[in-house]
């Protein structure tokens, strides 16, 4: 009774995802925020987001990780960590974190649920003018290498 | 795209299923657009992914949800598929085996309820990840290590009850635990070992308890969904010794076996070394196409080549002390000995003390990085482990490593593999890495895998885990007195879960209800 469905019945789908992080991904100039009115409430909600972002993607997207690694080897060195980029809208971000891209395995609901990708895709969509260089070396070498 | 409802489940019950599921844990929790179900397949699989489609997911929070959401999906003769992280990767990843079944998804319990150090233990949740347990551990400096697997993005739950694997003393996860909390398929609540005692003192330190020993029966099973196990965890210790050595011959492997079996049984060696293919290495640092461009397996010439750019042997071995000083280089002496009958070649030798760096201790500290194997193709890439298990002899790894390597070289798929060291057996875990956008490639990996399996079960061996698509493939193997112990299981299966409704088909073991799915 056993019901198998084809692996074409994905098709569309996998189209759909793709395409739309094509249209909206890689390459694209950053579109530049309206500057949120209230400055303070941003920084929060940015930290919020970058705190988020090493504990769920921190795994692959810090210094040595593979989507480091394989943003680097795609895209060039300037291009390879992904809180350092000002490239990537919030939407694409969230596409690709729900369906994948290449070897990057799509996340659930339930390991990123959507209150929470919001804030790390507003971190990593933050304005140029956000970017803060970094304290200390991005490399957690301790917990993520 | 077409929800995939589990066998004989009406579309108007199912939905029933999920508003019921929803009342526990509310809507949030349970997951049922397209977009869910796609994440929740096995992305990495050769080609079919969509053979273990889910229906939905239902993230509880607490073992008192999972009752109730077991209790619910008895009334609508509705499976569950337990997972604790799910990052079940080369084996199948979050997706149940049978297509239409319900991920009931741990990741939210996250508890860490407690860490002994004088006895060196925890309690913990299945949602609790590697990295989490390090964390906590880390920050409250806490000197116990953990035993991790070389991908580390799962859980501590989810690898034990897989019969997981690190690298330290304490390596198989599946022996450090002691004590469980199960839900049963019927929905009540039991606690294995001296947990069964309503106040009992030592839950987390003595296994076996009174009368049969059930923690085992929970491990790669179906009789129940984990909602809290005691691990073992190992004390730091003060020092740790490291030996490095290149082997430069693929033969290499056969007298390593022999030299180390030994000291591995009389306890020299205490944690279990992986020798693998210097492919692996490789492998995370560059993709193929920088080497090779041609059809076919990477020829042995092209490897020669990265090989002696890197300055890597065909093999690596990486073995660790730990303990006292002193007792650490006697040990080292003694091994070093033992390889001087083979080898003109030294090791490299490192050393640890407490407080120096974790990172070169030899400890268990989590990391993703050998993720990045799966790049090596190309394209979308995919990958699949066989992972057979052998008497730890040369006789036995040479015969299986050539003509696992034969067999891959058949199909066009790069020899990937590696021999963890137990006392007596070794576990063979071959990868194949493939792109999944060549279809050609991956129906060829597919048939690559029956006939190992097919391959090994003639030379007596088995599967120490396996993917969802080949569990049925490997039951079969274990053939004695006509598939007796399948028997067995299937008699407890439908004992405890007389509506079929935990994770049928796990393991090749299959509820009444769906006996007619077995492949
Ligand atoms: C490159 C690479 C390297 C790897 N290296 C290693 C390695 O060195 N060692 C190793 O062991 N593995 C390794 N793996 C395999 C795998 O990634 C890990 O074993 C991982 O820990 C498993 O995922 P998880 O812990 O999230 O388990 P899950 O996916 O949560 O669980 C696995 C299965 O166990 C059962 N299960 C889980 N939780 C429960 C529960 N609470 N109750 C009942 N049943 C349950 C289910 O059947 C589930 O499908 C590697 C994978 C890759 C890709
Ligand atoms: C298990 C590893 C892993 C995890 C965890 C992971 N990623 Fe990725 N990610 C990758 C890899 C690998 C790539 C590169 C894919 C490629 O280009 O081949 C990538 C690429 C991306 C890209 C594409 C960037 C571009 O320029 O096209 C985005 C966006 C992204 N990841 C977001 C996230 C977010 C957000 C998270 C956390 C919620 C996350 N990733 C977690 C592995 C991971």
């Amino acid at each position: 009774m056993r019901t198998k469905p084809r692996f074409r019945s994905l098709a569309p789908f996998m189209l759909f995802a793709l395409t739309t992080s094509a249209a909206i991904g890689v390459g694209v100039a950053h579109p530049r925020h309206p500057r949120p009115r209230r400055e303070d409430d941003s920084a929060q909600k940015f930290n919020e987001g970058e705190k988020l972002f090493r504990a769920r993607c921190g795994y692959c997207h810090l210094a040595g990780g593979t989507g480091t690694i394989m943003l680097g080897r795609r895209l060039g060195k300037d291009h390879a960590l992904l809180d350092q980029r000002t490239d990537l809208t919030a939407a694409y971000v969230k596409t690709i974190t729900r369906v994948g891209l290449n070897s990057m395995p799509p996340h659930t609901r339930i390991e990123v649920p959507d209150t929470e990708l919001d804030l790390i895709a507003a971190f990593i969509a933050r304005p140029a003018s956000a970017h803060t260089p970094p304290a200390s070396p991005p490399s957690t070498r301790a917990t993520h290498e | 795209m077409p929800v995939v409802l589990p066998p004989n489940v009406s579309e108007k019950n199912f939905q029933k299923a999920l508003d019921a599921f929803a009342g526990v844990v509310g809507r949030q929790w349970v997951l049922a657009t397209d977009e869910d179900r796609y994440t929740y397949m096995d992305i990495y699989a050769p080609g079919d992914a969509d053979e273990h489609i889910p229906s939905a997911a239902v993230g509880p929070q607490s073992a008192e949800e999972v009752q109730a959401i077991v209790r619910i999906a008895n009334e609508y003769k509705v499976p569950l598929w337990p997972i604790s992280r799910g990052k079940n990767l080369g084996y199948g990843a979050a997706a149940p085996e049978m297509p239409g079944t319900v991920v009931l998804d741990l990741g939210r319990m996250k508890r860490i309820i407690e860490v002994n150090e004088r006895f060196g233990y925890c309690l913990i949740e299945p949602g609790v990840g590697f990295f989490d347990l390090f964390a906590h551990l880390q920050e409250r400096k806490i000197p116990l290590w953990m035993s991790v697997p070389a991908n580390a993005w799962g859980s501590v739950v989810g690898n034990a009850l897989e019969r997981g694997y690190g690298y330290t003393p304490y390596g198989e996860n599946t022996r450090n635990i002691c004590g469980l909390e199960v839900v049963l398929p019927t929905g009540e609540m039991i606690r294995t070992g001296t947990g069964a005692m309503s106040n009992s003192a030592c839950w987390q330190l003595f296994k076996y308890g009174y009368g049969p020993s059930w923690d085992q029966a929970f491990v790669q099973s179906n009789y129940g969904v984990v909602t809290k196990m005691g691990m073992w965890l190992m004390p730091e210790p003060e020092a740790t010794l490291g030996l490095k050595m290149q082997l430069p011959n693929p033969d290499d492997v056969g007298w390593a076996v022999d030299a180390l079996q030994p000291l591995r049984l009389s306890g020299v060696l205490q944690q279990n070394p992986s020798i693998g293919n210097s492919l692996r290495v490789v492998a995370t640092q560059t993709p193929r196409s920088q080497w090779y461009q041609g059809d076919g397996a990477l020829p042995d010439d092209v490897l020669r080549t990265i090989l002696s750019k890197y300055n890597l042997g065909w093999w690596g071995i990486d073995l660790r002390l730990y303990g006292y000083d002193e007792v650490n280089e006697a040990h080292a002496k003694i091994i070093k000995a033992a390889f001087a009958k083979h080898t003109k070649q030294e090791f490299e030798v490192t050393k640890w003390h407490r407080g120096e760096p974790i990172e070169d201790s030899g400890a268990g500290v989590p990391a993703t990085r050998a993720l990045q194997i799966i790049n090596w193709r190309g394209g979308r890439g995919g990958h699949l482990g066989f992972s057979p298990v052998l008497p730890a002899s040369s006789e036995h790894v040479l015969k299986q490593f050539h003509s696992t390597k034969k067999r891959y070289e058949e199909i066009g798929v790069d020899y990937y593999g590696s021999f963890t060291l137990f006392e007596r057996y070794t576990t063979n875990v071959n990868m194949m890495v493939y792109d999944r956008d060549d279809q050609a490639m991956t129906s060829r990996v597919r048939n690559l895998f029956k006939v190992l399996v097919a391959d090994a079960a003639k030379e007596g061996y088995s599967e120490y885990r396996t993917h969802l698509s080949y569990m049925d493939d490997v039951a079969l193997s274990f053939d004695y007195n006509n598939h007796a112990l399948r028997r067995l299981n299937e008699t407890v299966k439908d004992a405890l879960d007389p509506n079929g409704i935990l994770a049928p088909g796990k393991q090749g073991i299959w509820p009444k209800a769906f006996r007619g799915s077995r492949a």
